[in-house]
């Protein structure tokens, strides 16, 4: 766990104790409530972390590392970003693996846009998004945000180059 | 056979990911196996995160009233929304679907889109912890950079995207609360025992009853309630 992690769980701990000692039945109804978020939302995420682990055993990072790796710039920095919204891989695995593709002469531009849309896009969590807030601000979000990856990936190229 | 057809068209995006895992599995159980083995990390991961997300957005939203909300993250809140919205989803932890039931609430609270927008975003790629990570491996300057254009990128796009979204475009309720607490118009005669007994949570609308939104209810005092309707058009699930 993360120092932010824990942090997180300290405060929520403290709130709940808080909330306990002015108002119980207050409290118990929003652990119920808090129940039923988490059980009508657990299949969904269930369903999003087991199609990331299908995903990443078909794709591999060191796969598609080796797919970047081997197209010119323009077509990798696509392809990265597109990459990155299909993955969703945890942090302490990404940047190592950016920072070997940007040595291995990947170059910057791939790098950032596969590293923005990794986290930010999803075609993993996207069912889950839709189902929370609806297809259009779903839709809207991730194709902004994709778009805006890979704007930010061409301005750090020209920038570090 | 009915019920199993609703189940599927609930949960399609679930029954196609178990497909896809019994048919890979078929073609090469490597690859089914591995999958199974890279979800654990995922797993541990959720289970760190979602029980705290679910507690503290309860929490928060039965403490904290509809009218701070606004005030802090509505339309109305200006610059003093956008930089809470960026501060929230900075010091935020887990992945960005941990995100979304706190962003519901915070909406159905009454804060704007662009800083749900905000909020999501900042919760995926400028999270502290890893932009710590991302100066160790990829150097302070790129992070920096990355950075500062990322937080432009999403002021740019969150206001883009409050031009195309409006509040209505999102689901109005919460499905769970739906279920639980039902009025049959048709039965209803506008009688407002109902209204009477319980005036926080409902409300007649013209000459039936209808629920408030978003009230956290005793359930209790509902049972009397919905006893007390004399022709029984108030209808309970679950409680």
């Amino acid at each position: 766990m993360d120092i932010f992690t824990i942090a997180i769980w300290v405060l929520t701990v403290g709130l709940l104790i808080f909330s306990f000692i002015k108002n119980k039945r207050k409290t118990k109804d929003a652990l119920k409530r808090a129940f039923f978020m988490g059980r009508g939302m657990a299949l969904s995420i269930f369903a999003v972390i087991f199609a990331i682990g299908i995903i990443l055993a078909v794709l591999p990072p060191d796969k598609i590392s080796e797919i970047i790796g081997k197209q010119n710039l323009f077509v990798a920095t696509i392809a990265a970003a597109v990459f990155g919204t299909i993955t969703l891989i945890p942090a302490f695995i990404a940047f190592p693996l950016i920072g070997t593709l940007a040595g291995a002469g990947v170059g910057i531009m791939p790098s950032v846009a596969f590293l923005t849309t990794l986290t930010m896009v999803g075609v993993a969590t996207f069912p889950l998004e839709k189902k929370e807030f609806g297809t259009k601000f779903a839709v809207t979000r991730n194709v902004l945000s994709f778009l805006f990856a890979i704007v930010i990936a061409i301005i750090m190229g020209v920038i570090l180059k | 056979m009915n019920k199993l057809i609703n189940f599927i068209k609930g949960n399609l995006f679930m029954v196609i990911v178990v497909l896809a895992y019994i048919i890979l599995t078929i073609v090469n159980p490597q690859l089914g196996l591995q999958g199974i083995k890279n979800s654990k990390y995922y797993i541990i991961e959720m289970l760190m995160i979602m029980p705290v997300i679910f507690v503290l957005t309860a929490l928060l939203d039965t403490w904290i009233p509809k009218e701070t909300i606004m005030k802090f993250l509505g339309k109305d809140a200006k610059i003093k929304g956008v930089i809470l919205s960026f501060l929230f989803g900075s010091v935020s932890a887990g992945p960005i679907y941990a995100a979304f039931p706190f962003c519901v609430m915070l909406h159905k609270k009454g804060a704007s889109i662009k800083n749900i927008i905000i909020i999501l975003s900042s919760w995926a790629v400028i999270k502290i912890p890893m932009l710590l990570n991302e100066a160790k491996f990829l150097g302070p300057k790129f992070m920096m950079i990355r950075w500062i254009l990322t937080i432009i990128a999403i002021l740019i796009f969150s206001w883009i995207g409050s031009k195309i979204i409006k509040d209505e475009d999102l689901p109005q309720e919460n499905e769970e609360e739906k279920a639980e607490i039902y009025i049959n118009e048709k039965a209803c005669m506008g009688c407002t025992v109902c209204t009477k007994k319980y005036p926080e949570l409902f409300i007649m609308d013209g000459k039936k009853a209808s629920l408030k939104k978003y009230v956290i209810y005793d359930s209790e005092r509902l049972r009397d309630t919905v006893m007390s309707c004399p022709v029984k058009a108030i209808q309970l699930n679950n409680i």
